[in-house]
């Protein structure tokens, strides 16, 4: 009975933790060297709040950006599945900057920052990493000269599904590639041979289709139009020679069957083919 | 004289000849290929993992394999990552809250309350950025299919290091092994990290259907619960009531998903006090805390997942990057009833680099504990050399000790689970004595690697006089060293070069050769032959049937002269009907 009880509890306190709360991860942990973690799971690596990077007068600007990430930041960009909420970042060299990182899942993810100068910043990287939902909080100072550089999440797979993004310090130093909504892949999928499957209903395909035909304009002369038009003006002599002084009736009766006449010879030239060469099919067989 | 000149001259005419005659009629010489740079066949820098010591006040058995388990990461599972010293922590790659462990609520001295948080990881995927996979498991030189694997919660960075592409040490096939103690509560996190759905689904291990809040606990979306979509987590709640070897898989897509290898054993320990069991033993193999219960009956236990591998699955998630792809090429054009598998794993790795990771360590007169699990989609024909073991248990359930089986094939159909027993005490028939034993398939595929061997799955018993201070086998056959090269797996080495003084069976070289006319024999008598065959072999039905055709063909002949005047008429009076017909109308 009293394990019973026990459970019970666990089992209470286990749906408490699996509706997890959001999580302020400010209560870390110094290891030295910039590095500071807590017991649940955030991490800041390459905190830098005071050393002026060499090439700076100082600091030239004191900012503030809030992050986030998720799978929903991934929905306006199509085949991506995770994301950051911004795409781009930029700002004046020699910058202290503070990046307050939300993730808005529950799972882990990170704003992982490369190419510093190592001096500074262990393995030219300033990193944060928090599991979801939850907040972490690091700064840095930006070095000095115009350069972009990486930020991206370094799970596996979750760069190349979309978590990607670049901050250049001034102009920058070029783009970098497969940013979603800003730079294409260098490597791309091959979409020629992806349907949908013809003939198959699709609600969106079909709403697009729709939007389409209200806006696009019909070319007015088409080959189907121009082959139409001359069968109209070679038939309509024949056929008003034909039913001149017809009744409606009688047209309907005449064509009723003539077409009667075409599927009966239409049915005997297959069957006369099939037997043909069924028969052959048997001699070769045979022989 | 004269003659002897003329015979002479004869003589060197006739050698320049049989000469010449010789040179047009020799076969392509045989050529040495370069194997190419063979890897060490040890190449881990960490001899000190190797020793039996105590982390963190947990026991860590000795482990005598070129690439041992860190021994601080086996007692960070073992105490669980919430009662270790950061500074352990920090010689592992494991997330602070990847295994937590607390509430020792019945009072034994071990906790009752344990947290496991899994996260789901692609290796070798695609990069959009550049040609290659990222990050990088070789199951053998040169191999790297796509897979997907659950793996401990980890911190930083999925490579291993700042230089490379290799992942991470917690990232790798098999999917790690779960070990609980019976009785425990259980929460197992499923933190989904990957770009497709997933569940998990514990097999054979005992749980209720729905979990504490009513959602369910069985991980199967058509009847249990929603899928855990990319970005979210789910927590599974056990308290196992039953010991045993069991297993867990995704329950998502589940043909495709657990081959890519979303699919571990899951080991529920006897309760016993004081009782710390290791939670994860990442990349299987052998268990360096075994549990009380373990140790009451052996010396040593070994985790032994066995599994396989289709490239034309596992080459998709490598040519696509759009997951909307990937899914589609899975889901619906991957026809499994049409697949064959091309790579066999043993603890996630193919020989030669089994040798490295999942060798059995043996002494004489010990009992190895064995779990084996067989998670590919055919029968597992399991054969140990010089070991007679006894299979113990059937998916986790005790057999008979009456009637328990002693044999040299374990067979496991898929999913299934044998526990040996590895008996080395020398008798003639549970062991023959020490040496190096290799265990293997023996469905003969299954020591393949796409068909070249030796590859696939096998690995080897060996005891510890054979084994050097590098943890590698002192072998005493053919040179392992083309083994350790991606051109023997690339085929392009051939498999017994060098094997003796002058390459008898090495590679042709028919560059260049000019391949002379062949003999000639008499072809006429083959002709004819061939010619009074044919006749033989179909005349006689033949003769019968072109007699028939000719007779009718004769009477038809015959009746169409008599009535040539009726067959006019009618021909004359069709004709007019049809004009006349066409002309009604």
């Amino acid at each position: 009975m009293r394990s019973l009880l026990l459970t019970t509890l666990l089992f209470i306190v286990a749906g408490a933790a699996s509706a997890k709360q959001f999580q302020e991860h400010n209560a870390l942990m110094d290891h030295g060297g910039g590095h500071l973690m807590d017991l649940g799971g955030g991490m800041v690596m390459g905190q830098n709040v005071d050393r002026i990077p060499d090439g700076c007068d100082g600091i030239a600007a004191t900012k503030e950006i809030t992050v986030h990430a998720g799978h929903k930041y991934a929905k306006k960009f199509p085949g991506r599945i995770y994301a950051f909420d911004v795409q781009e970042y930029q700002f004046e060299p020699c910058t202290k900057l503070t990046v307050h990182f939300i993730n808005d899942d529950h799972v882990r993810h990170q704003w992982m920052m490369h190419g510093l100068p190592k001096y500074l910043y262990p393995k030219g990287m300033f990193h944060l990493e928090v599991t979801g939902p939850g907040k972490i909080s690091g700064t840095l100072i930006l070095p000095p000269g115009e350069k972009t550089y990486l930020v991206h999440c370094d799970l596996a797979q979750h760069m190349e599904k979309g978590m990607k993004g670049q901050l250049k310090t001034g102009k920058g130093s070029g783009d970098l590639p497969s940013i979603p909504g800003v730079t294409p892949f260098v490597i791309q999928d091959d979409y020629s041979k992806l349907g949908p499957p013809a003939g198959i209903k699709t609600a969106e395909a079909a709403a697009v289709a729709s939007k389409a035909a209200d806006k696009q304009e019909q070319p007015l002369i088409s080959g189907v139009l121009v082959i139409g038009l001359a069968v109209g003006l070679l038939l309509t002599p024949f056929l008003m020679r034909k039913f001149k002084g017809m009744s409606a009736g009688e047209i309907a009766a005449y064509v009723l069957d003539v077409t009667k006449q075409l599927i009966g010879y239409l049915v005997r030239m297959l069957s006369w083919l099939y037997s043909r060469v069924s028969s052959l099919i048997g001699r070769k067989g045979s022989a | 004289m004269w003659r002897h000149a003329f015979s002479v001259l004869v003589g060197g005419v006739a050698l320049l000849i049989s000469h010449s005659v010789a040179a047009a009629v020799d076969l392509p010489p045989t050529i040495k290929v370069e194997p190419g740079k063979a890897e060490p066949v040890c190449q881990s820098n960490m001899p000190e993992w190797r020793d039996a010591q105590v982390i963190e006040g947990v026991q860590i058995q000795e482990s005598r394999r070129c690439n041992p388990d860190n021994p601080t990461t086996v007692a960070a599972l073992v105490k669980g990552t919430n009662n270790i010293s950061m500074g352990a922590l920090m010689d592992t790659y494991l997330a602070a809250d990847a295994v937590i462990k607390k509430n020792d609520t019945d009072g034994d001295g071990d906790p009752d309350l344990i947290i496991i948080k899994l996260e789901v990881a692609e290796l070798n995927g695609h990069s959009p950025d550049f040609q290659g996979v990222v990050p990088t498991f070789d199951i053998a030189p040169g191999i790297q299919p796509g897979m997907w694997v659950f793996a401990p919660k980890s911190r930083g960075m999925a490579t291993k290091s700042f230089v490379g592409l290799e992942a991470n040490p917690l990232l790798r096939a098999p999917s790690p092994v779960i070990r609980v103690e019976q009785g425990d509560t259980i929460w197992i996190q499923l933190e989904n990290t990957h770009y497709f759905p997933h569940t998990i689904h514990l097999h054979g291990v005992d749980h209720p259907f729905v979990d504490s809040s009513g959602e369910g606990n069985d991980g199967v979306p058509q009847t249990s619960e929603q899928l855990v979509m990319p970005g979210e987590m789910r927590t599974y709640e056990i308290k196992p009531r039953q010991p045993g070897t069991f297993a867990y898989h995704c329950h998502v897509q589940t043909h495709v998903h657990l081959a890519m290898g979303l699919v571990g054993m899951f080991v529920v320990e006897e309760n016993r006090p004081d009782n710390w069991v290791q939670t994860f033993n990442v990349g299987a193999g052998q268990v360096r805390h075994p549990s009380k219960a373990v140790l009451e009956k052996y010396d040593s236990e070994y985790d032994l997942h066995y599994h396989a591998i289709d490239k034309e699955l596992h080459d998709i998630i490598q040519k696509f990057n759009d997951p909307r792809i990937i899914a589609k090429k899975m889901n619906r054009e991957y026809d499994m009833t049409d697949s064959t598998e091309d790579y066999y794993t043993l603890n996630g790795r193919s020989f030669p680099y089994t040798i490295r990771e999942s060798l059995i360590v043996a002494e004489p007169d010990k009992n190895i504990k064995a779990r084996v699990f067989n998670s590919s989609v055919e029968l597992l024909s399991l054969h140990t050399h010089g070991h007679k073991a006894t299979i113990t248990h059937y998916d986790g359930i005790e057999h008979n000790p009456m009637a328990q089986i002693t044999r040299d094939v374990y067979n496991l159909s898929p999913a299934r689970r044998n526990d040996l027993r590895i008996s080395t005490v020398d008798d003639g028939l549970h062991n023959y004595g020490e040496g190096i034993w290799i265990f293997h398939d023996h469905r003969e595929k299954g020591i393949t690697t796409d068909g070249m061997n030796p590859g696939g799955n096998v690995s080897a018993i060996v005891y510890k006089s054979f084994l050097n201070e590098e943890g590698i086998p002192k072998l005493q056959g053919v040179n392992v060293a083309p083994y350790f090269t991606k051109e023997f797996f690339a085929r392009q080495l051939p498999v017994w070069q060098g094997a003796d003084a002058w390459n008898s069976l090495g590679e042709v070289d028919a560059r260049g050769y000019d391949q002379p006319a062949a003999f000639p024999v008499d072809t006429s008598i083959a002709a004819k032959k061939a010619n009074r065959k044919i006749p033989e072999a179909s005349g006689g039905d033949n003769t019968l049937r072109n007699f028939f055709v000719g007779l009718l063909l004769g009477v038809f002949a015959y009746l169409l002269v008599v009535n040539r005047e009726k067959v006019i008429a009618m021909a004359k009076s069709l004709t007019s009907s049809k004009k006349g017909g066409q002309s009604d109308a």
